[in-house]
């Protein structure tokens, strides 16, 4: 817990010296979708990894908050400090929605429900013209953080989504060492025994699901105004695919996991762009492998050696541990 | 109502019936608990003890009857809900947290007792950490007594069978109920291991909880235990006593055993 706590804390003021060490443009604009995908995958991982159920519709969420973002922005003009946030509260509504329908379902049901989901959503973007301008998308997004204030460069932009991922790993690690972390917890690994404790695994489902759909909207508002344009593919598979790869080869039910994942992906991505073609290939055969070998991905694969390490050695060694 | 209305029972059902399809498990099972009570309930296998449990607990809806505790009429209320009025139950087949440590499986059981709003699961202030630290050391407290200190670290899954049923009990006191029902607690321990562990559960009364019902196929441990008793046979109420009754009842006996060859 202390020591997952140091990890992400140094992880964050290691990333904040970024900006002012490297000015590589390319660079820094991998260290931001780094981050961008940091926060996705964290979004997913407390469904995934707290309430046990395998979302595939998590892009709803991205999708909603990055089309608020941008509506918000080209409509109304408002700037960032007001649309990301707002990004991330309609996101939140439109997860409990979709959450009083789908959290009721487990398993296989679950999936294609929320699958279901971010498709409709896909097809309305794709279809009303009107609002979100269909295949066209909304293109000009605004760049004014606040007042007159615009975001200009790169570091600008790296330092807003380090923020966001600041948030969404604070908010992540208070939910997940709370009590109603250890509910989620109860009710993934036993869901007859978190009842018999007076836990409602509806709600305390929700909780989780409302909480990843909130940051998976503050990170499609982001995406919003970075991109400076938002289409229908936001809703694609395509960003669905990428989170899941994050989230298992990081291991899915810790802090540090997705948080790896994004950046090992992400950096990953960059090099495989050679190869074009096989990229995805290669990225199936990752997760068929991760699955088969690390199913508790690399966080997993870590926490294992480490108990097996602990378990060997000396009674005085277990007994420092226990203190 | 009936005689007894001077004093509530903590626990009254009556007339409790389950069906599924054709076949009746429960029929018109009425029985109550009083606070300080160890109740034993016993009977042979398919008696339907379990579903008696799962009715007075809430994962079954029954078919006919009510149940009340503390007065109020708790049937078809969600389990959860009943939980958090202070009945807990364990679980036949060993229900953990296998993943979780012995440690970790006790503090989630704390779960009602630290019950936050969302502002301050995001923003915990001092009351919020004084629970926490309360649960901790109830939690290390909780193990302690149920004598599982030296394996509070050790993941449940590497449990021995008998630490497990220790361990199941020990999650249902962390929920600090006021009737704990355990279905057959003592399955898989050894005759020393259950003594100790009835002797446990003795110690329970008063100091943890108010009542306690046991479903138990080990006789020696319920009739050591157990005030009163009661005998379920093929879904109906066969007898009901202190157990030196009981052991001297005909029809229990044969229940058991068979008709003796005349």
């Amino acid at each position: 817990m202390t020591l997952e706590r140091n990890i992400l804390l140094a992880f964050l003021a290691g990333a904040a010296l970024l900006p002012f060490a490297v000015t590589d443009q390319y660079i820094l604009h991998l260290a931001i979708m780094a981050l961008f995908y940091a926060v996705l995958a964290s979004s997913l991982n407390l469904v995934v990894g707290y309430v046990g159920e395998f979302s595939l519709g998590h892009t709803a969420f991205l999708g909603t908050g990055a089309y608020t973002a941008a509506l918000l922005s080209t409509q109304a003009g408002m700037p960032m400090w007001v649309t990301i946030p707002l990004a991330g509260l309609v996101s939140a509504v439109f997860g409990f929605a979709i959450g009083a329908i789908t959290l009721r379902l487990q398993g296989p049901y679950f999936v294609i429900v929320t699958l279901s989901f971010a498709e409709v959503l896909r097809i309305v973007a794709n279809n009303w013209i009107a609002v979100t301008n269909g295949p066209m998308g909304l293109a000009g997004v605004g760049q004014t953080l606040f007042g007159d204030v615009a975001v200009t460069d790169k570091a600008g932009f790296f330092l807003i989504v380090l923020g966001i991922a600041a948030v969404a790993l604070y908010l992540s690690y208070r939910f997940v060492y709370s009590n109603a972390g250890r509910a989620a917890v109860a009710v993934r690994e036993n869901r007859y025994v978190a009842q018999s404790i007076g836990v409602d695994p509806f709600g305390t489902a929700m909780q989780a699901f409302v909480l990843g759909a909130f940051l998976a909207g503050l990170a499609g508002g982001f995406y919003a105004h970075y991109i400076s344009f938002v289409g229908p593919e936001v809703f694609r598979f395509a960003f669905m695919a990428t989170m899941i790869i994050m989230v298992l080869l990081g291991g899915k039910g810790t802090l540090i996991g997705p948080l790896a994942g994004a950046v090992i992906v992400t950096v990953l991505e960059e090099y495989l762009r050679e190869v074009q073609e096989l990229r995805l290939t290669l990225f199936g055969l990752i997760v068929m492998a991760i699955v088969l070998f690390l199913p508790n991905g690399l966080m997993g694969f870590i926490a294992l050696r480490r108990e097996q390490q602990a378990a060997k050695p000396t009674l005085n060694a277990a007994k420092e541990r226990t203190v | 109502m009936t005689a007894t209305t001077e004093r509530q029972p903590l626990l009254r059902a009556d007339d409790l019936t389950m069906t599924f399809g054709g076949i009746t498990a429960v029929k018109d099972f009425s029985f109550h608990i009083e606070p300080g009570e160890i109740v034993g309930l016993i009977g042979p296998n398919g008696a339907g003890k379990t579903t008696c449990f799962n009715m007075l607990t809430g994962f079954y809806a029954p078919s006919n009857g009510r149940v009340r505790f503390k007065g109020q009429d708790i049937t078809n209320r969600k389990p959860h809900a009943i939980a958090r009025l202070g009945l807990v139950r364990s679980f036949q087949k060993t229900n953990v947290m296998k993943r979780l440590t012995v440690f970790e499986n006790v503090l989630t059981g704390h779960y009602m007792a630290s019950r936050q709003s969302l502002l301050a699961t995001f923003f915990p202030g001092e009351a919020v950490r004084r629970a926490e630290r309360e649960a901790r050391e109830s939690a290390a407290a909780i193990v302690e007594t149920m004598g599982l200190a030296q394996r509070m670290n050790a993941p449940a899954h590497l449990l021995s069978c008998g630490e497990l049923r220790l361990l199941e009990v020990a999650v249902a006191l962390a929920a600090k109920p006021s009737l704990l029902m355990l279905d057959e607690p003592a399955a898989g321990l050894n005759s020393h291991e259950a003594g100790t562990f009835g002797a446990v559960l003795k110690t329970l009364i008063g100091r943890s909880i108010d009542a306690l019902l046991i479903v138990e196929h080990n006789m020696d441990l319920v009739m050591s235990v157990s005030d009163r008793i009661v005998v379920l046979n093929f879904g109906r109420k066969l007898a009901e006593g202190r157990p030196a009754e009981i052991i001297e009842n005909r029809q229990v006996a044969e229940a058991y055993l068979g008709k003796a060859a005349a």
